[in-house]
């Protein structure tokens, strides 16, 4: 990853949406590198196992070179609770590893700028944002209308519909009730292949 | 679904709640519950505020396709 852009998801909100629209890869479309706090691709996959789950990790495991899963120690305490706690809960996990990663001092380098995508407003007011300059926040609709004014993409609008329309796949969503245990696995692998920078 | 939460999904819809608020009304909902709830409750998801924020969006835009804007 060496783009100067990073598009920062730190929320579920943007990987569902999209997942459902079968259109992740609208995600890629600009150069920048993808950054995903490892807790919150977590949310989007577990918790959201019946929309869109499996269809985010084969996402994130065919792009990982443009795709960092950032390690957190949220998530790295919460996943070794779960060792003796299965059934744990953190509601505000992928929350709370999302402000670790805004606030990482050297998460920006040189000229690197990041844009921050996010449904949640909540995790902006929890987090600091360090550098205005370099900064901006946008929503999944304010990313989708600038891709709609590139013609990149026919509708933003319509992304959207089918997004809003996603209970139609619950018959599908079904089969991924019992995904926990490949989720955590998936990001595990993807988090160590970040680590040993095999993505490089 | 209760008159209550029924009321929350409407004020997640029309842009005054959050999320996260929502979820935690609706007993911890993941945001794919909310997606599931919007449809069968026939609300649209919520439209970001653009007023105000134009120049956000600008600058974004100039970042993400530096070559493409006029």
């Amino acid at each position: 990853m060496s783009r100067d852009l990073k598009l920062f998801v730190v929320d579920t909100g943007p990987l569902i949406t999209l997942a459902v629209a079968q259109s992740l890869d609208y995600l890629l479309y600009a150069d920048a590198d993808v950054v995903i706090p490892d807790a919150v691709l977590y949310e989007a996959t577990h918790d959201a196992a019946r929309l869109g789950a499996q269809d985010i990790i084969d996402w994130v495991k065919a792009h990982h070179r443009r795709i960092e899963v950032a390690a957190t120690k949220a998530y790295e305490i919460f996943d070794a609770a779960r060792m003796t706690i299965p059934n744990l809960r953190e509601p505000d996990l992928g929350e709370r590893a999302a402000v670790e990663v805004i606030e990482q001092p050297d998460r920006l380098q040189g000229t690197e700028r990041g844009l921050w995508l996010c449904e949640e407003t909540e995790v902006l007011r929890r987090g600091t944002v360090r550098d205005r300059d370099r900064i901006v926040e946008i929503s999944t609709l304010d990313f989708l209308r600038i891709l709609e004014a590139e013609q990149r993409i026919q509708s933003a609008e319509q992304i959207f519909e089918l997004a809003a329309h996603a209970g139609r796949l619950a018959s599908r969503a079904e089969k991924l009730r019992e995904q926990d245990e490949v989720t955590r696995a998936a990001v595990q692998s993807l988090v160590r292949r970040r680590d040993s920078g095999h993505e490089r | 679904m209760t008159e209550t939460e029924r009321q929350a999904l409407d004020a997640f819809s029309q842009g005054q709640m959050t999320a996260i608020e929502l979820r935690r009304r609706l007993g911890g909902a993941t945001y794919g519950d909310v997606l599931r709830l919007l449809d069968e409750a026939s609300l649209p998801l919520p439209r970001a505020p653009v007023a105000g924020r134009e120049q956000n969006l600008e600058r974004a835009r100039a970042w993400l396709f530096p070559k493409h804007v006029p």
